[in-house]
């Protein structure tokens, strides 16, 4: 007799139940498809949400400039609510706001929607009108000329082009280069009857490539024209940003500048520091994550419940191997540990296949990401009237989202697995055996 | 463990001990919603190295009663001791591993599918926590004993009722049980292979002094069984204790 040593191996446990598992492939493997899509759901989100995290502290350090304001019309963020449509910033407002203790420079920006061709076929972009000087002196890292240089006293047709808009397909096939005439068309008026007008440009410069979003500055599909031949061609004294340097990036200066801003215009604008902007977006970003993320969580949910039906329906259908193994003496902890052991194989292969997976998935979002945004088909999307944002954004996976996408597949599993191996488990051996 | 009051029991018996007792033994069940007296009190002792064989026509009990003095199910009244320990005093694990020195052999082999022969054979061994290379070496020898020395790697779909029911039996062997527990073990074989079953347990019984008790209508095992106990009712009708005089 071996009365004293009577107990199960673990090991002998797992084996068990993964010839359970082994026999029922097609079974198993729509099971563990429920948990493979909540798990490649959750894996991509979180390496997308971190990538794009590392995107934005690369931001701040290849020389974001932080001691940058923007000042928009409209009360709420980036003109977005509680805004006053009769309020207008105005060219001349630099004037009033260069008064502002801790200002360096305030700089006026008109940004509108126009329609550019030249041999090739026209494009919709986003031009800028702006004075050249001031605007290379807030951002001297990043408006810079790859061919040609920039125009300290341009000539009233001057244009300077993006990296992304000269050569938009990167492939070398350029839209326009260094002294191309453009032709620019601006459609105004209402949209059954407008009125277009337009000129002719001289490209006289190609920036340099800036990549990342470009927030707050320059980015790779604008195009730029000197402020006076903007208010000229849109007849506008109206402009739709003004971008303010500080004298230094402290925060004193920041908030002192903010406040005494919103005091000057009876808080009918917004100023907006770039680290604010930055942390805005990604604040955006996180409530569209925790969206996708609750997605994937019910999506693991029903998996979940998934697999909760497939083993009540297996330990019905083995309920008579039950009552052999308890004849054989198992006791019931064990044959709770083999079905559980059994839910537990799926969540492990869910769990790995979810984040090969998933880690797939957010490399192809972001390959997508970049083609669409970062090339500047469409010229990306319009932030706030006047920035485009080039999104590319490469995924990241850290040890912590692994372990926490395995953690959540086991659990779920467990979790789910839990009622039917009960049920098992306390099966009567002669009822179980008597089972047809 | 919860093993001490088993071999306290087992101390305390100074007569002769028994592998299994009945105490008066009733069990009633329900089937729908009638009563069902399956056995109206029973009253056996078996002793070591028996050979036992209880006959009756179906639903006189015979199962019931293999089921009680196997620990898979509890009396509704009376006693049941197995190797001195009292049955109904027992829970879970405790059953659990008072099932471990009953060997059972079904009618319907009940052998797991997905398992060949050896590890079916094994597979007690395992629940019981024996290492791998013992467990082989042992379900190896009892394949060979039952007569399946060549068939150990076939799975049950491979091999022949017959066959199946050697395995069943080499399964119920391991870990050197108190005593072999058979339904109906030819019930579902032809008479031919039946006969072989027959003087296999013969063997075990002779040579290796296993008891052994079983329920069948089988001729060919009353025949060659020490002591025929007939069930009518739920009750014992007579009780032969020559062979082959039933």
């Amino acid at each position: 007799m071996r009365e004293g040593l009577i107990k199960m191996k673990i090991l002998d446990v797992f084996k068990y139940a993964w010839g359970g598992i082994r026999v029922r492939k097609l079974r198993t493997f729509l099971t563990t498809l429920g948990v493979i899509i909540g798990i490649t759901g959750i894996v991509a989100l979180l390496s997308l949400g971190e990538g794009f995290r590392i995107e934005m502290t690369g931001q701040f350090e290849q020389g974001f400039s932080l001691n940058t304001l923007t000042v928009t019309p409209g009360g709420g963020f980036m003109g977005f609510g509680g805004g006053d449509d009769e309020f207008y910033l105005l060219v001349n407002d630099t004037e009033r706001i260069d008064e502002v203790e801790g200002v360096n420079i305030a700089l006026a920006i008109i940004s509108k929607q126009v329609s550019i061709s030249s041999n090739n076929s026209p494009r919709t972009v986003s031009v800028v009108g702006v004075n050249f000087t001031q605007y290379s002196e807030i951002y001297g890292s990043t408006f810079l000329a790859e061919n040609g240089s920039i125009p300290f006293s341009p000539a009233n047709d001057t244009i300077i082009l993006g990296a992304g808009i000269a050569d938009p397909w990167n492939n070398g096939t350029l839209f326009a280069s260094v002294g191309d005439e453009i032709n620019i068309t601006w459609a105004t008026g209402p949209i059954s009857n407008p009125i277009t007008k337009s000129y002719i440009a001289n490209v006289s410069t190609i920036l340099k490539e800036i990549g990342g979003f470009g927030i707050g500055g320059p980015s790779d599909n604008q195009i730029y024209i000197p402020i006076t031949t903007a208010q000229e061609f849109f007849d506008s004294e109206q402009c739709d940003q003004i971008i303010i340097q500080l004298i230094d990036s402290n925060q004193k200066t920041i908030d002192s500048v903010t406040s005494e801003i919103e005091e000057l215009y009876d808080d009918k604008v917004s100023v907006m520091s770039p680290t604010a902007l930055l942390s805005t977006i990604s604040g955006m970003f996180s409530i569209i994550e925790l969206f996708l993320l609750a997605i994937s969580g019910i999506a693991l949910l029903v998996a979940g419940i998934g697999i909760m039906n497939i083993m009540i329906v297996s330990v019905l259908e083995r309920t008579r191997e039950i009552g052999i193994l308890k004849s054989l003496g198992m006791k019931d902890r064990n044959v709770l540990t083999i079905f559980l052991g059994e839910a537990s194989l799926i969540g492990l292969l869910g769990g790995v296949l979810g984040i090969a997976l998933g880690w797939g998935v957010s490399n192809v979002i972001s390959l997508f990401l970049s083609v669409f945004m970062g090339s500047g088909i469409g010229g990306g999307f319009d932030m706030g009237q006047q920035q485009a944002m080039a999104l590319s954004i490469t995924p990241i996976l850290t040890p912590t989202i692994l372990l926490l996408a395995f953690a959540f597949s086991l659990v779920v599993c467990i979790l789910f697995g839990l009622y039917p191996a009960r049920r098992a488990s306390k099966l009567n051996p002669v009822e179980a055996l008597r089972y047809e | 463990m919860k093993d001490t009051n088993l071999d306290l029991l087992k101390n305390d018996s100074i007569e002769k001990s028994y592998v299994v007792e009945t105490q008066d033994l009733k069990k009633t069940y329900l089937l729908g919603k009638v009563i069902v007296h399956a056995l109206r009190g029973i009253d056996l002792k078996i002793e070591e190295g028996d050979f036992i064989a209880i006959t009756g026509p179906s639903g006189c009990g015979k199962s019931t009663f293999l089921n009680l003095i196997g620990a898979l199910d509890q009396p509704s009244d009376g006693k049941v001791y197995i190797d001195g320990a009292d049955v109904s005093t027992l829970k879970g694990n405790q059953l659990a591993n008072l099932r471990r020195k009953v060997g059972f052999v079904f009618q319907f082999f009940n052998l797991i599918q997905k398992l060949n022969a050896r590890k079916n054979v094994e597979l007690p061994l395992a629940i019981m926590g024996v290492n791998k290379k013992k467990r082989r070496k042992e379900a190896e020898e009892l394949l060979r004993i039952v007569g399946l020395g060549d068939r150990i790697n076939h799975r049950p779909t491979e091999l022949s009722g017959g066959e199946q029911q050697r395995v069943a039996i080499a399964r119920a062997m391991t870990g050197n049980p108190r005593f072999l527990l058979l339904d109906e073990p030819t019930g579902n074989i032809d008479s031919k292979t039946a006969q072989g079953i027959v003087a296999l347990l013969k063997k075990l019984n002779e040579e290796k002094r296993i008891t052994i008790i079983l329920a069948t209508h089988d001729q060919n095992i009353t025949n060659e069984a020490k002591k025929i106990i007939h069930l009518i009712d739920g009750r014992i009708e007579q009780t032969n204790f020559e062979r082959g005089v039933n």
